[in-house]
């Protein structure tokens, strides 16, 4: 049998066989479909704010019958009092926002920097432009002009044009990063265990005796690194995927979105795949030039950081793809994914982030497996 | 055979003083090792026994000499050497998690054995090595002599041409140390060389037909247990060793 290959084969029987590295596979995904659902029960409270938080409006004046009958419409909880009680009320938060009227103007008093504020001011804007616009058909009517003719003189309607739903693009985009992670902190406890561990308890020193060629026992671990790390992978992406069918049909924030079709969950697999190759192959290749189990844990901890943060920045400051970012190592992975997520399926740069992983990881073993002399392994310390 | 030629293995090491300064663990040694015969290398910890043995299993290098097995050299030959060879020492470790069975199975692919006959010498070794009752148990479980067993298992099931013991008795109770010593006697029955490093010279008299005694990484005697004996004028080769270092550090 190839030798690649009985290492794989060796290396696989110990990953499963050992409690840690199995928990770390297989526990780890579990997280994300909890913080999916988590995002989703979020966001979607705050969407649906009870209008009450927020309808307490004041007014220095008396109400017409009309006035009240649009407050009533509106849902508007209004009060009546003199300017200086309003400005009372509203400092001691028992109003939202309070109405000053001086002849034929009004003026919204409200805090900026408060939600509940903000809302009541948009509250009281809907009221006067449903006012006004009662007026202005009074008006008219009033001097024989056709209201419905003067109002059609010019109209206008909004339209959104966004292919993806906000709510539910955001939380898919966080949830494949929660995925990169999962990969990463997987990858790193059979990475370490099979190099670094190995050599700390002393059946590196045996494998070594053995007619092995270096090239062999890296690539062979490696191998079983990158296979652990994809499991972790495609259970994470199953379990992401049952928590947004279940989230679709509990939570309206998905309304409208498509999230689930085949292009998306091929391309994520495409990804994982490269992701968890290149960085079981840096994990291998830092593991293994560390002395003790504790000293290549400690080393491997920032790649957890670098694979999450570079992803992030990319999601949050809305960067647009092009061939340049689809080579640059972890950035590629999640301007990829979003780019994907928001219906721009571009086959040419999905190429260039799987070629350019592969070329960057067989420099990285071509490398470790020059360094990878016995002596300098077993004995470096 | 074996033939060491002007090797030497120097090491660097940091003084009292955090001055990074070398010393020499192997010096210039040069000796042969004729097929069926046990070679032992006596010497103290610290003589250079374990380092001399490493680099003739190939897992470490001399910074200056030569070593050849059956004239091919590690640079060209490194798989081919190491096909030839079993090393076992006193810490070699196995893996915990697989089972005796197992190790030997992937120890014969490795050596290349053909499919057919591996399972055949594992159930002879295990005869051999009386260890059917724990063959399928995973090693982790067993004890410090079972485990010892299983290593030597993993060593015969290749049938190698040359054995490197290192120590390999060392730390072991007396009816596993007696398991290796027959161990030695039967391998040495069926024509292999053995080159067996202890610091029990007792151990080595009875069952040695050549000794190379070392101290601080050179040779201070060689030839049969008697030949030193005799140049010592001593009745054992403990009383011999302490004549030598003696003789040595005047």
């Amino acid at each position: 049998m190839n030798k690649t290959l009985l290492i794989l084969k060796k290396e696989l029987r110990e990953l499963f066989r050992d409690k840690k590295s199995l928990s770390m596979m297989l526990i780890i995904p579990i997280f994300i479909p909890l913080i999916i659902i988590g995002m989703s029960a979020l966001f979607q409270s705050q969407t649906e704010a009870d209008v009450t938080t927020y309808n307490k409006i004041g007014f220095n004046y008396e109400l017409t019958p009309t006035e009240i009958e649009i407050l009533d419409t509106l849902e508007i909880d209004y009060s009546i009092a003199s300017t200086e009680e309003l400005e009372e009320n509203f400092n001691n938060k028992e109003l939202n926002s309070y109405i000053i009227k001086e002849n034929n103007n009004y003026i919204i008093n409200y805090d900026e920097a408060n939600i509940e504020s903000s809302g009541a001011a948009s509250m009281a804007q809907s009221y006067l432009e449903g006012y006004k616009s009662i007026l202005e058909a009074n008006y008219l009517a009033e001097n024989n002009i056709n209201v419905e003719e003067f109002n059609n003189l010019l109209t206008y309607e909004q339209k959104s044009v966004e292919q993806q739903n906000f709510y539910s693009n955001y939380i898919v985009n966080y949830a494949f990063l929660f995925i990169l992670m999962a990969i990463t902190v997987s990858a790193t406890y059979p990475a370490t265990d099979a190099t670094a561990g190995e050599k700390e308890r002393g059946t590196l020193e045996t494998l070594l005796t053995f007619p092995i060629k270096s090239k062999d026992i890296i690539v062979g671990k490696l191998l079983s690194v990158t296979l652990s790390s994809i499991i972790t992978g495609i259970l994470s992406l199953i379990l992401a995927i049952i928590a947004i069918v279940y989230s679709q049909n509990t939570f309206d924030i998905y309304a409208g979105a498509n999230l689930l079709n085949s292009s998306i969950i091929v391309c994520s697999i495409v990804i994982i795949i490269a992701f968890s190759i290149m960085i079981s192959g840096l994990c291998i290749a830092i593991a293994s030039m560390s002395k003790t189990f504790k000293e290549a844990q400690s080393a491997l901890t920032p790649l957890t950081f670098i694979a999450f943060f570079p992803g992030m920045i990319v999601f949050m400051l809305n960067i647009t793809n092009n061939w340049l970012l689809s080579i640059i190592p972890f950035i590629n992975f999640s301007v990829i994914f979003t780019d994907i997520a928001n219906g721009n399926l571009n086959i040419f740069y999905l190429i260039l982030m799987f070629v350019s992983t592969l070329i960057i990881i067989i420099a990285v073993i071509y490398y470790i497996v020059k360094q990878y002399k016995s002596e300098k392994v077993l004995f470096n310390n | 055979m074996i033939t060491i030629k002007n090797v030497t293995k120097n090491f660097a090491k940091i003084n009292k003083k955090k001055e990074k300064e070398e010393f020499t663990a192997v010096d210039n040694l040069s000796f042969d090792v004729n097929e069926g015969e046990i070679l032992g290398i006596l010497g103290p910890n610290g003589a250079g026994k374990t380092t001399l043995l490493r680099m003739i299993a190939g897992i470490m290098q001399p910074n200056k000499g030569t070593i050849t097995i059956d004239d091919l050299n590690y640079e060209k030959n490194e798989t081919d050497i190491k096909k030839m060879l079993a090393y076992l020492s006193g810490n070699t470790k196995i893996y915990g998690t697989i089972s005796p069975y197992e190790l030997l199975k992937m120890c014969a692919e490795i050596y290349d054995v053909p499919a057919s006959e591996i399972d055949s010498r594992i159930k002879e070794i295990s005869k051999i090595l009386n260890m059917d009752s724990f063959l399928h148990n995973r090693i982790e479980k067993l004890s410090t002599g079972q485990t010892q067993r299983v290593n030597i298992a993993r060593c015969m099931i290749h049938k190698p041409k040359y054995y490197i013991l290192d120590e390999a008795t060392s730390g072991l109770d007396i009816i596993t140390s007696q398991i290796i010593l027959n161990f030695i006697k039967d391998e040495k029955s069926k024509g292999k060389t053995i080159l067996y490093s202890t610091h029990y010279m007792e151990e080595a008299e009875n069952i040695c037909d050549m000794i190379i005694m070392i101290n601080k990484g050179r040779i201070i005697a060689t030839g049969t247990p008697e030949k030193i004996k005799k140049e010592t004028k001593t009745n054992n080769l403990r009383d011999a060793f302490f004549a030598l270092v003696g003789e040595s550090h005047e």
